[in-house]
């Protein structure tokens, strides 16, 4: 297994330019997600690595060896796409073995690493089976096996999970990060679902339009999130943005959003992430769950009226608009206890995390952070 | 007032039963949802409302009258497909007006403009009126669309899943934009999807569906909380519902089954008590994964076998001898694959299942 870092990569095609001065490394072991929207140039970075794609400029080291000329054969890396691509004549056996057997392998070998492989992934009751037997989890199953057995350097996986249904993505999800905790492959893995993306990554590199924009661990790209872009394509529901007014009084910042009736002083972990930045054009963030609800007022709550009810089973997401006036004011979401507000119009008080509230510069998107 | 109700309703493509004896009562003004797999019938029942699919048996009536014989023109109902089917040459405002153009409806073009620009101030697409429609992003021409369904002022809306070709942000923006739009304009609205966030989320009432058959009504609250069998059960909820086998002993007060025991406490045992056992005291239990509780001792011993950090919370997933279950936790627990753990189930919030035909054990609620 090989630390695997890319320096300066550039990629055009033709006007578009899909890479913008891409900067990754990637350590020996880890399983790094890219994540982002269609067309921002995960999948073309994944396969520049396997070398299905070369970069206009920059360079690709796989395990300190420079491999950006080298053909995808002599680069060790292991390719699952999001389409099973077995061989339909042959056992999954035969499948998983064929690598194996294209380089030559003694037999006892190929049967003995075969049947390792098949056990880590629990296909072993199938390996006499031919694709067109086997349930979608299943062949994908086999054809990670097949990617696996070899040993490469490193795993390049492409949404392989992405056509499956809901429940089997649950537990396909659960069994790539298991396999990953015990073979420990240097694995790169790309996807445009940030739940696949939270759920498995050691750290998720977030690209968008070409351009890496945070490189973290799950929790930090939730908890801390560079950006509004970054700030709103990680976590369901959506991070809460809403326009800000920031103003420094005689005892301190203070905020208000529209429908608040006065500014509100600014609480201390909040202050800091304003402190040394100007205070106009700003955005709050702040998550669902960050928002907790009351019947009554509470300290440095805010009045708001519960405008649509979300039912998620476990909890309920409820949007409120903030203020007294019906219909007016900024809308907000949060997250309460399944049924905890009954009605539209219903009034109700909200507090703000003060150590989760986020704020932005909404003319470079940057979140603002403390100095 | 149209209240939409299904009576018997069969649907055969060939030796294929699409619909099998299917009754609904939609209420006046309701978002009702119906939800299925693949195959569960629910598109043809969709198309034989909106009188693009004639039903071999059964009757549907519209505020109470019979429309089977009525051309799909004469229903007043208005369809929202999947795939915009939007004029690709024409503007946002020849879309929106094209319905109203029909000679069957007479309208003037003054009550043309004014119905296009109150239709496309409701679903906020005032502003892209001027442009052609192969300019717009998906989620535009989707507001398109249902604006193009609203402008006519049907009686009923019927939607196909058309939020799912939209990324997963522009989903959940576009669902609370519609269960709001359906409350201010008070139009009864059918909607067919898979996916049981969007029915939990906008339906008044949610009908499960499966391999054409009906399998249960009721609130998004009804359904999570006391489903009907094990289909229901997991097809609604993520992560989904753990399910697993146990032998119950009522006189013990105890449910074993290899690595998974634990005891009852008075009031499951109670429960238990007022349902109809199997005679061999096998039941399935679910149990939703924010029912399950790592604790710091007692419960049943298991090992953590994955851990996913979702931000919000982290879903554990505990290996207990050859029983895999989910439970959410805390975002902040510190918690390392292969640590031993030890959990226990909220009883409360058990449901019991006969293990041989997936039904709830629990006497059905009635229908809402």
């Amino acid at each position: 297994m090989a630390d695997i870092e890319i320096i300066d990569a550039e990629k055009r095609f033709g006007a578009n330019h899909v890479i913008r001065k891409l900067n990754l490394h990637i350590r020996s072991g880890e399983f790094v997600v890219l994540l982002g929207p269609s067309g921002c140039g995960k999948t073309t970075t994944l396969r520049a690595l396997a070398g299905l794609e070369s970069i206009d400029s920059g360079e690709i080291r796989i395990g300190g060896r420079r491999v950006d000329q080298l053909p995808p054969q002599q680069r060790d890396t292991a390719f699952v796409f999001q389409l099973y691509s077995l061989y339909p004549h042959l056992s999954s056996f035969d499948n998983i073995a064929f690598p194996l057997r294209a380089a030559h392998l003694p037999e006892a070998q190929v049967k003995a690493q075969v049947q390792a492989v098949a056990k880590v992934l629990r296909i072993e009751h199938l390996l006499s089976k031919r694709p067109s037997a086997l349930a979608g989890g299943d062949m994908q199953r086999v054809t990670i096996g097949r990617a696996l057995v070899r040993r490469p350097e490193a795993m390049l996986m492409d949404e392989p999970i992405g056509a499956l249904d809901a429940k089997l993505r649950e537990e396909m999800r659960a069994e790539l990060r298991r396999l990953h905790v015990e073979n420990e492959s240097t694995t790169v893995y790309v996807t445009h679902d940030q739940v696949e993306a939270m759920s498995m990554a050691d750290k998720i590199g977030i690209m968008n339009d070409g351009v890496l924009q945070q490189y973290d661990s799950p929790t930090h790209v939730y908890d801390e999130p560079a950006n509004l872009f970054v700030a709103q394509f990680v976590g369901s529901p959506i991070m809460n943005v809403v326009d800000c007014v920031c103003a420094t009084s005689a005892t301190g910042p203070t905020w208000q959003l529209e429908g608040m009736a006065a500014p509100r002083p600014i609480g201390p972990r909040a202050a800091a992430r304003l402190r040394n930045q100007p205070v106009d054009a700003l955005a709050l963030g702040i998550r669902p769950e960050a928002i907790q609800v009351t019947r009554e007022a509470a300290p440095g709550s805010v009045a708001a009226q519960v405008h649509l009810i979300e039912p998620m089973g476990a909890y309920d997401i409820v949007d409120m608009k903030v203020g007294t006036t019906p219909g007016a004011g900024a809308t907000l979401r949060a997250r309460t206890a399944s049924q905890f507000v009954r009605r539209q119009g219903e009034a109700v008080w909200l507090t703000l995390d003060d150590a989760r509230t986020h704020f932005f510069d909404t003319r470079s998107g940057l979140a603002l952070r403390a100095a | 007032m149209a209240q939409v109700s299904l009576h018997g309703i069969h649907k055969r493509y060939g030796a294929v039963n699409a619909v099998s004896a299917l009754s609904l009562d939609i209420r006046d003004r309701e978002f009702f949802v119906l939800l299925g797999p693949t195959g569960a019938g629910k598109s043809t029942t969709l198309r034989c409302i909106a009188g693009l699919e004639q039903p071999e048996e059964g009757e549907i009536r519209i505020a109470g009258e019979r429309i089977n014989e009525w051309s799909a023109a004469q229903r007043d109902v208005a369809l929202v497909f999947q795939q915009y089917s939007l004029y690709p040459n024409y503007t946002v405002r020849e879309n929106l007006a094209f319905p109203l153009k029909s000679k069957l409806r007479n309208f003037s073009a003054q009550q043309i403009e004014e119905r296009v620009a109150k239709a496309a101030s409701t679903v906020r697409i005032t502003h892209l009126l001027d442009r052609r429609t192969d300019r717009l992003s998906g989620g535009e021409m989707q507001r398109v669309s249902i604006g193009r369904a609203i402008v006519r002022e049907p009686r009923v809306f019927l939607m196909d899943e058309p939020l799912s070709n939209l990324d997963a942000k522009l989903r959940e923006l576009l669902r609370a934009e519609l269960k709001g739009l359906q409350q201010r304009l008070g139009t009864t609205l059918i909607f067919v999807t898979h996916d049981q966030v969007e029915a939990m989320t906008m339906g008044d009432r949610i009908a499960v569906v499966d391999k054409g058959r009906l399998i249960q009504v009721g609130t998004p609250y009804e359904i999570y909380n006391t489903p009907r069998n094990t289909f229901v059960a997991s097809f609604v909820g993520a992560p989904a519902i753990n399910l697993f086998d146990v032998t119950l002993d009522p006189t013990a007060g105890t449910a074993k089954d290899g690595a998974i025991g634990f005891a009852l406490d008075a009031a499951a045992r109670a429960h238990i008590g007022t349902l109809p056992l199997p005679a061999d005291r096998r039941v399935r239990i679910g149990v939703r994964p924010e029912d399950v509780a790592l604790v710091g001792e007692g419960g049943i011993e298991g090992s953590l076998y994955g851990a996913e950090h979702h931000g919000v919370e982290i879903i554990a997933i505990i290996q207990a001898g050859s029983h895999m279950l989910r439970a959410t936790i805390p975002a902040d627990s510190k918690v390392t694959i292969n640590q031993p753990v030890r959990f226990a189930f909220r009883q409360d919030k058990l449901h019991y299942f006969d293990p041989l035909t997936g039904e709830s054990l629990r006497q059905p609620t009635p229908p809402t």
